[in-house]
């Protein structure tokens, strides 16, 4: 659905994307992880073919964007941050005046799509008068007109409150779910892409430092939170031993394949240490977010 | 035959959507549509219309119960030979108006809805959304500029029909006296004088077309909407002061005001056509430079939020 080859996007001196590449494919729900100026945006836009790449190729749906852009958007709807309509017009006729850029849209498909986001009754009064929580439903209800089989989101969660995250989050599962949808979204909140995506992407700085499954994410080593008298000395005795592959936070070591609690435990006590607590440890999108960040600026 | 896929249907393209086939000529006319929508449904759209019927109103007032402006212009024509009541008269009321406003308040207002056209979406972001669909920049901003015209058009139009209608409140139907100094004295009678309003008016249409042309120019630039306001009128009040420095008064042809304003004469007897001519197409290769100008710019540009 999505494909970008080497994608660089510089603006005068500073590179806003550097050498991007990314497969979405159809189906998935997938997200682009990065801190505010990480070039998550920059990189939509190039998608969208609103900002021109530097360098590097984007085809959307097997078309590409900077060449045939009409051809490659044909079915995408997108979404941004701040949901923005011309707020002096109805919800109703905001949705003729998008949907009219893509294809002529009959009522009853404006009206089919009203009532899915649940907009009905509101349709006609002016957007001014809209809650941001409403607008976030006509910024979805303008992306559905189209019949879209890849919908972008650019921080859809973002200005939301609690309960608006909650019902951002359905929403996307349910057109996962219902209409079979392609969801590509960024974000800087850590627990929605979480709990939506099926494989993710994360960015620092322009460039991309990891793509890969949630499930990869979450359990790329054996981690156990380990307390004891002295958990240098611990480390070092459980090295020597070829027990550990890696250890953080002064608190977490992760085992070797094949090695378990209780052999840590065993050799610990030889050595004379006291273990106070072992546990096993599932290390959370967040964990593995802040060590990606951490690895990168290292290097 | 797949929703949205694009056939050859009698040599041309059509495009089927929910089993309609639809002509691309329906498209272009729905996005016009739509842009007249936001043009007309945004307040400020007005501002010219009722500033132009508060304008009239005020000079109509002034030439009805003062003295000055009248009987100066009684005396310009009997000085003629002519009968000055003849030609006092709501075709004379309302052209005496036209100048002042077609001079000074016209530029204004069609370069206030000229710098919005682009700028204005691109400071609110609904651009950003516009251009997430299949619509080429190209296709926008010719909509985006026919928009604009239509505006300029209406906005003449108005000027026209509210100076004649309020003057025709206070000052009977009679013959048309136009006199600016230096430049022309004409009398026609009130069904010629008629005729030369009208078409004074057309061409103060291409006038009003191209500074909102020149606007809508500026409108495409990283720009905020009151920043290619100000640079459009610029453009035209500095044209405006060097073409009537003396110094420049072998040159004014050189400038673009000299040529929006040739809708003046259209109330000379003759009226010279090949001057018209020869305005017209100037002002149709400044138009077309500015349009191809913003294209490129615009098309250049990245659009970010």
């Amino acid at each position: 659905m999505i494909r970008l080859s080497g994608l660089s996007k510089t603006f005068g001196q500073r590179v806003a994307v550097d050498d991007l590449t990314l497969h979405v494919r159809a189906g998935e729900i997938f997200g682009l992880l990065g801190h505010n100026g990480a070039g998550k945006s920059t990189a939509i836009g190039t998608m969208l073919g609103q900002v021109w790449p530097t360098q590097g190729e984007v085809l959307i749906c097997g078309h590409d964007v900077t060449r045939h852009r009409q051809l490659a958007l044909q079915k995408v709807g997108a979404i941004f941050e701040t949901p923005v309509f011309y707020d002096y017009l109805s919800g109703w006729r905001n949705l003729e005046i998008l949907s009219h850029y893509t294809a002529p849209t009959p009522p009853e498909r404006i009206r089919e799509v009203v009532e899915w986001v649940g907009l009905t009754g509101r349709e006609t009064s002016k957007v001014k008068t809209y809650s941001h929580g409403m607008r976030a439903r006509l910024a979805l209800a303008q992306a559905l007109l189209p019949q879209p089989e890849l919908l972008i989101l650019d921080e859809p969660g973002d200005g939301l409150d609690p309960e608006g995250i909650h019902e951002m989050r359905q929403t996307i599962r349910r057109l996962h779910r219902e209409l079979g949808l392609t969801i590509f979204l960024s974000s800087h909140l850590l627990s929605e892409v979480e709990q939506l995506c099926t494989r993710i992407a994360v960015m620092n700085q322009g460039r991309k430092v990891f793509e890969g499954s949630l499930a990869e994410v979450k359990q790329p080593k054996n981690w156990v939170r380990l307390r004891v008298n002295d958990f240098h000395q611990a480390v070092k005795s459980l090295r020597e031993k070829n027990l550990i592959v890696d250890e953080r936070d002064g608190q977490f070591v992760a085992l070797a394949s094949e090695v378990d609690t209780d052999v840590v435990v065993r050799r610990l006590v030889e050595q004379g240490m006291a273990v106070y607590e072992i546990a096993r440890h599932e290390q959370t999108l967040e964990d593995f977010y802040l060590g990606l960040m951490r690895d990168d600026s290292d290097r | 035959m797949r929703n949205g896929e694009r056939v050859a249907i009698h040599g041309s393209t059509v495009q089927r959507f929910n089993g309609s086939t639809v002509q691309r000529g329906t498209m272009f006319y729905l996005q016009l549509r739509n842009e007249l929508w936001k043009l007309f449904a945004k307040k400020r759209t007005y501002i010219g219309f009722l500033m132009f019927l508060l304008a009239q109103n005020a000079i109509i007032l002034v030439f009805r119960f003062t003295n000055g402006p009248r009987v100066s212009m009684m005396r310009t024509l009997e000085g003629n030979g002519y009968v000055a009541q003849e030609f006092i008269s709501a075709l004379t009321v309302a052209t005496f108006m036209l100048l002042p406003i077609a001079y000074m308040l016209l530029p204004l207002y069609v370069s206030l809805v000229g710098g919005d056209l682009v700028a204005k979406e691109a400071e609110d972001g609904t651009l950003r959304m516009i251009l997430s669909r299949p619509v080429s920049r190209l296709r926008l901003l010719l909509l985006k500029w026919l928009g604009g015209a239509m505006f300029s058009f209406a906005l003449v139009l108005a000027l026209g029909l509210f100076g004649v209608v309020f003057a025709s409140l206070w000052f009977p139907w009679k013959g048309l006296f136009v006199f600016i100094p230096g430049e022309l004295f004409s009398v026609f009678d009130a069904a010629g004088g008629l005729q030369h309003y009208v078409a004074a008016h057309l061409m103060m249409a291409t006038k009003a077309v191209t500074v909102m042309g020149l606007a809508f120019m500026f409108s495409c630039l990283n720009v905020k909407p009151a920043a290619a306001t100000i640079l459009a009128l610029s453009f035209v009040f500095v044209s405006f002061i060097m073409q009537n420095i003396p110094y420049f008064r072998d040159l004014q042809h050189w400038f673009l005001t000299y040529h929006l304003n040739i809708w003046q004469f259209m109330f000379a007897q003759p009226i010279p056509w090949w001057k018209i001519g020869e305005s017209l197409s100037i002002l149709l290769g400044f138009n077309l430079t500015f349009l191809v100008i913003g294209l490129t710019v615009f098309q250049v540009r990245d659009i970010k939020s």
